[in-house]
């Protein structure tokens, strides 16, 4: 039995991060390898935690911090499928940015001496394992604070640094937003924050667990408002989305996937502190929730039609995306829940394929604007496929997974619409109709970028073709692993309902 | 008799063959092409196992079954074989081999093969799970893939060469394959999506998603449902969608006519033969539950059902037939034909309910037409690509008096042709027949009338098209074709082979046509009532020979003047347009489609254009401003150090010079403000918890 499993898995990141800072000039080179194989070791623990789950263990460990604070580590089914998942994405992108970053440098640096070159390319490297240490930090606290410190450490050592330095747009302007991205994602996690104090006043502490002690008390409205209202932000919920344009447009593309983990886990931390410990408060709130997410739904299918360039048209698709989960969590319903849980993870899936795929496009052509682009199917076909597959994870198409999620979830948002009032009903059938919206814009895009008669200016340079292996081959991986738990998506369901049977 | 079990590798074999297409491709391009025929026989062959199970039918259904996922929804995914899924796995399976073997020949040499046959073979696989799936999720699983597939597939050519180009000729729009893809697929999962609600309606009160366990608790669910006023006429409208768009019936019906920018082996698979009959198959799956409804529960809501479908089958047989009387390119017209015809087999399985009586009627004849439909117009759509192979052009002024060069194709198409106008002995004849016999029966007259009058006008495009392609005078495209010495002459053998195998396929089954129907009748009758124990009372018998008159009678009306306008040269099409004002204003009508499809994009396309646009500039920008600039400037009244601190490092010029400036100060400020609230909020929440 491997010690402190769950904590391996949490700090193993970081230790990667400080090793790769210290040793930055000697193995500089290799740092993104470093990263990418100490996630693949975290995340074989992470299937080692998830078969033991899956066979009815819970897996729980104690690390005390101070008085009421705690980094208590727990798996179960509702946190394992939902870390695993992140972990892969993860990885995938710390091998594609090991091409990236050196073009991202180039790029706004120029020709540099070896030195200062490692310098840049290891700072990068140093910071991406903190994504995975937020993530996993968040799925597996069972403290308030813990879970607020992990937000805040996600927000301001990755997304902060690497945006600030390696994100488009000229010196200035990459600040800008990259201040923008800290100041919404603070702004998020305090009002959060002030839920969590909120419900300290009446609880007297910081656990998850305790929070369903505020059941039936007056105050509870309150915190779950201020939750709701924090995490609302992080998922971009109408209209506190206009951060999500702006940021994924100007990030590096290669954590522009993580980012949209990063916005959508909040629709874990939803089930896990308010759904679950506050199913029957939290009901009042449920046909709000349904159609505030209708409406972003809508728009950002809208606003993703509008765009020309092709990372903010991958951002606003985000927004309309992360809105379907929250519409199968408004249902309130354990289809719903759990469909909206499994569409999260295969939303984010399909998100890091096709944010990616964007960025192989910036990456070989240099242009980001879909009008310049046109017939690139013939020079870039592996591109094309990867595209397409994105383009079909998010429309929600067979095989992949997003069709079972979206599937298992709308049953649940339709038996609440036909059980409940009938603006719920209206709600679903509007739900799915977006969906239509969504099909409609994915593969327009591909129309737009693969299709049609090659440019000239592209007929003529022969570096418009496919990019190396390493950045093709993890997306192909991700695409698989969507595929098969498309196909069979028993056991990801079974360790959902592990927790979520129990409870409804 | 064999196992269910078999039914799985139907569709298995063609996943298969598409997965390994890429790997045999690499391998030789001869193990890539022949690899993949080979497993769309396999497919082929599994289904025609099944075959002696029809003369049987009291050993269906079968079943066979596994747990696919447990919680939260109990879903066991498997095949079911009973004499509907037998027909349609037939006819898809059967069919698709035959025009596997002729796209042998007519993709030969082209640059994407391992793409073909991929997306040929995903698409037969994904048509067999749809008609043999047993649960309704799998079934709409296969749903999406054919119309995946055949968006692949009419997009073909994706590169947009100006040859692949479908419309025109000026001042008429051209479009191009990709955009016909684009506009199948947005049409197509209009429907889908919504199809996809009516099926998850009738899982809330249902609770099983199993064909078989829906139609035995209908009983106990369909009732339930009536309780809320409305519900079953939202599910059913709902439904509908679904096979409206996918088998392209009004309003949805504009897709298909750009679907054929696709290969012709493509528009005969999809958009003849197989895909479009999906709709049809899925309304054949849903009518015992809602005859039930009806007949027997008593829901006076599920007649809906039935009368939607039998009116939108109707019209859109006759509003596409019209259509058909003008199209110039022969693919569209065979395009116009399948919607019209798809029509004739809605208007019979919506009549299947009208009546007590018509049950057995309406969805013998619907299916049976079905079949027939099948087998001749992927015949007439592979002649057809013969035709375009050889002329080089998709308007049929470009061809003209072709019957010398091209004889064989030339027997082949007319035999067709024959069988779609409804002449008799053809099958066409009798599936025809059969369905105004049992639309007649059900005394709807205006339903009658309307199915009357299209046979009128489908005997006149067919013998239009017929005419202008093979008949009448030589073209001056096909003249100077001549004089550049192009070879005009039978295509490659195994398209002619593949042409004359359903030629000859359709004669047996015209000679066949009265057993087969009994067949039929036997097959679905059984299932129907001995099986499903839904009531039928005997209809009155009706004359024979009333129907079989009126239909060849029309055949007549509809054919004489187009021979006189097509074959014979008696009569100037064109002079007749210019002579007659009204007959112009009609022909305008006809050609503009009856001015839907310019509806739709006015409506549809540009209404959405013009709110995509307008959302960036009132809501978006606006939002963003608010957010980004007016608030943060609050705060920045007070504290302006983080411009400060960037501007000693880069310049205040350069910092000032940034358009939206104020953002970089205050978010700092903003941020500074947040830290002091959390603190001050954690000191209070402290002294709160102390002091209580």
């Amino acid at each position: 039995m491997i010690p402190h499993i769950l904590l391996q898995i949490v700090v193993m990141p970081v230790i990667a991060s400080v090793f790769i800072f210290l040793t930055r000039y000697k193995t500089g080179r290799k740092a993104g390898w470093i990263a990418g194989i100490t996630l693949l070791y975290t995340t074989a623990l992470l299937c080692l935690v998830c078969i033991r789950v899956y066979q009815g263990e819970r897996i729980y460990e104690e690390y005390p911090f101070g008085p009421m604070i705690n980094f208590n580590l727990l798996a179960d089914g509702l946190s394992i499928p939902v870390a695993l998942i992140m972990n892969l994405c993860c990885i995938v992108l710390a091998f594609y940015s090991i091409h990236y970053v050196e073009h991202r440098i180039e790029i706004i640096h120029g020709e540099l001496d070896e030195r200062t070159w490692l310098m840049y390319y290891t700072r990068f490297f140093f910071l991406f394992p903190f994504f995975s240490t937020g993530f996993m930090g968040i799925s597996f606290s069972t403290n308030l604070i813990a879970m607020y410190f992990f937000m805040e450490l996600l927000t301001i050592i990755p997304l902060y640094f690497i945006m600030a330095q390696f994100g488009y747009s000229d010196f200035i302007e990459r600040y800008k937003v990259a201040l923008m991205c800290l100041f919404w994602g603070i702004a998020g996690a305090t009002v959060f924050l002030i839920g969590i104090l909120l419900a300290y006043t009446t609880t007297g502490s910081f656990e998850i667990s305790s929070l369903s002690a505020l059941s039936g008390n007056p105050a509870v409205t309150w915190v779950i408002l201020c939750m709701l209202l924090g995490l609302f932000t992080k998922l971009a919920i109408f209209p506190l989305h206009v951060w999500m344009p702006w940021v994924h447009a100007e990030h590096p593309t290669c954590i522009a996937g993580l980012l949209a983990v990063y916005a959508n886990i909040a629709a874990y931390v939803m089930v896990r502190v308010l759904i679950l410990p506050l199913y029957n408060d939290f009901k009042v709130f449920g046909i709000p929730i349904m159609a505030m997410a209708l409406i972003t739904m809508v728009y950002g299918s809208l606003l993703a039609m509008a765009q020309n360039d092709v990372k903010r048209f991958a951002a606003c698709s985000t927004i309309s995306q992360i809105s379907y989960s929250v519409l199968g969590l408004g249902a309130l319903t354990i289809w719903s829940i759990e469909g909206g849980l499994f569409f999260f993870l295969s939303h984010i899936m399909g998100k890091a394929i096709l944010f990616s795929t964007a960025g192989i496009l910036v990456y070989v052509t240099g242009v980001r604007d879909m009008r310049e682009m046109g017939g690139l199917v013939s020079r870039m076909p592996i591109t094309a496929l990867l595209w397409i597959m994105g383009a079909m994870m998010l429309s929600g198409l067979p095989p992949f997974s997003t069709f079972a999620a979206e599937w298992i979830m709308f049953t649940g948002i339709f038996i609440f619409g036909t059980h409940g009032p009938s603006i719920a009903l209206a709600i679903a059938i509007l739900g799915i109709t977006a969906v239509g919206l969504t099909i409609a814009y994915t593969f327009w895009s591909i129309k737009r970028i693969f299709f049609g008669p090659l440019k000239p200016e592209f007929a003529n340079n022969d570096k418009i073709r496919d990019p190396p292996v390493l950045m093709w081959l993890p997306l192909l991986l991700l695409a698989v692993v969507s595929i098969i738990l498309g196909l069979y998506p028993k056991p990801i369901m079974d360790l959902f309902h592990l927790v979520l049977g129990s409870v409804f | 008799m064999i196992a269910a079990e078999v039914a799985w590798l139907c569709f298995l074999f063609p996943f298969a063959g598409a997965l390994l297409s890429p790997v045999l491709a690499r391998i030789h391009p001869g193990l890539r092409d022949y690899g993949a025929l080979f497993f769309s026989f396999l497919a082929a062959l599994c289904s025609v196992m099944f075959i002696p199970y029809l003369f049987h039918p009291e050993k269906l259904p079968l079943e066979s079954a596994f747990v696919w996922l447990s919680s939260p929804i109990e879903l066991k995914v498997g095949v079911l074989v009973d004499p509907l899924s037998i027909v349609m796995a037939n006819v898809v399976a059967v069919i698709s081999f035959i025009i596997m073997v002729y796209s042998l020949g007519y993709m030969k040499g082209d640059p994407s093969l391992a793409r073909w046959w991929m997306w040929m073979n995903l698409f037969i696989g994904s048509m067999l799970l749809l008609v043999l799936s047993n649960n309704l999720v799998f079934l709409f699983v296969g749903w999406k893939m054919v119309g995946l597939c055949s968006w692949g597939l009419i997009g073909f050519y994706n590169k947009d060469e100006k040859k692949y180009w479908i419309g025109g000729p000026p001042p008429t729009k051209y479009t191009t394959p990709s955009h016909c893809g684009l506009k199948a697929m947005v049409v197509t999962s209009a429907g889908d999506v919504l199809m996809l609600g009516g099926i998850l309606i009738m899982y809330s009160y249902a609770r099983t998603l199993n064909i078989l366990e829906l139609y035995e608790t209908s009983s106990i669910w369909l009732p339930e449902m009536a309780k809320s006023s409305g519900m079953i006429l939202l599910m059913s409208i709902l439904l509908l969608a679904g096979p409206i768009g996918k088998s392209a019936q009004f309003p949805l019906h504009e897709w298909l006519p750009e679907a054929m920018a696709g290969p012709g082996p493509v528009s005969a698979l999809i958009h003849a033969a197989t895909m479009v009959k999906s709709g049809v198959y899925m309304v054949a799956r849903l009518i015992p539950i809602f005859f039930y409804g009806y007949w027997v529960a008593g829901c006076s809501e599920a007649s809906y059902f039935f009368i939607l479908i039998a009116w939108v089958g109707a019209i859109t047989a006759l509003v596409a037939a019209t259509q058909g009387m003008t199209a110039l390119e022969l693919k569209k017209a065979l395009a116009f034909s399948t919607v019209s015809q798809i029509g004739y087999m809605m208007l019979a399985l919506g009549v299947a309910g009208l009546t007590i009586s018509s049950l057995e009627g309406g969805f013998t004849s619907g299916m049976f037409h079905l079949v027939n439909h099948a087998l001749f117009k992927a015949c007439l759509f592979l002649c057809a690509g013969s035709v375009i192979h050889t002329v080089h052009s998709i308007y049929m002024n470009d061809m003209g008096s072709i019957r010398k060069y091209m004889p064989f194709t030339w027997i082949f198409m007319f035999i067709a042709a024959l069988s779609l106008m409804g002449v008799p002995p053809l099958p066409g004849f009798w599936s025809k027949d059969a369905v105004l016999a049992s639309t007649l029966a059900t005394h709807n007259y205006p339903l009658f009338l309307l199915a009357l009058i299209t046979v009128v006008i489908t005997a006149f495009y067919t013998t239009r098209f017929v005419g202008m392609v093979f008949h009448g005078r030589e073209s001056k495209n096909v003249e100077n074709l001549k004089q550049k010495g192009a070879h005009l002459g039978e295509a490659h053998r195994t398209m002619v082979v593949a042409c004359g195998v359903l030629a000859i396929t359709i004669i047996v089954l015209g000679i066949l046509g009265l057993p087969l129907e009994h067949l039929l009748h036997e097959g679905f009758g059984y299932t129907l009532i001995e099986k499903l124990h839904l009531p039928v009372e005997h209809a009155t018998e009706m004359s024979h020979l009333l129907v079989p008159l009126l239909s060849v009678i029309s055949v007549v009306i509809g054919i004489v003047p187009a021979y006189l306008l097509y074959f014979s040269g008696k009569l100037d099409p064109a002079g007749m347009l210019e002579k007659h004002a009204s007959l112009k204003m009609l022909h305008k009508f006809f050609w503009n489609r009856w001015y839907i499809d310019s509806f739709y994009y006015m409506f549809f396309v540009g209404g959405i254009t013009r709110l995509f646009t307008s959302v960036p500039r009132y809501i978006e920008n606006p939002l963003d401003k608010f957010f980004h600039k007016i608030i943060p400037s609050i705060p920045g009244r007070f504290y302006s150090g983080g411009r400060d601190i960037l501007a000693s490092r880069y310049g205040r010029e350069e910092v000032e010079g940034a358009p939206a400036e104020p953002v970089v100060g205050t978010s700092l400020g903003f941020a500074l403000l947040l830290v002091l609230l959390f603190i001050a909020f954690y000191l209070i929440a402290m002294f709160i918890r102390v002091w209580l």
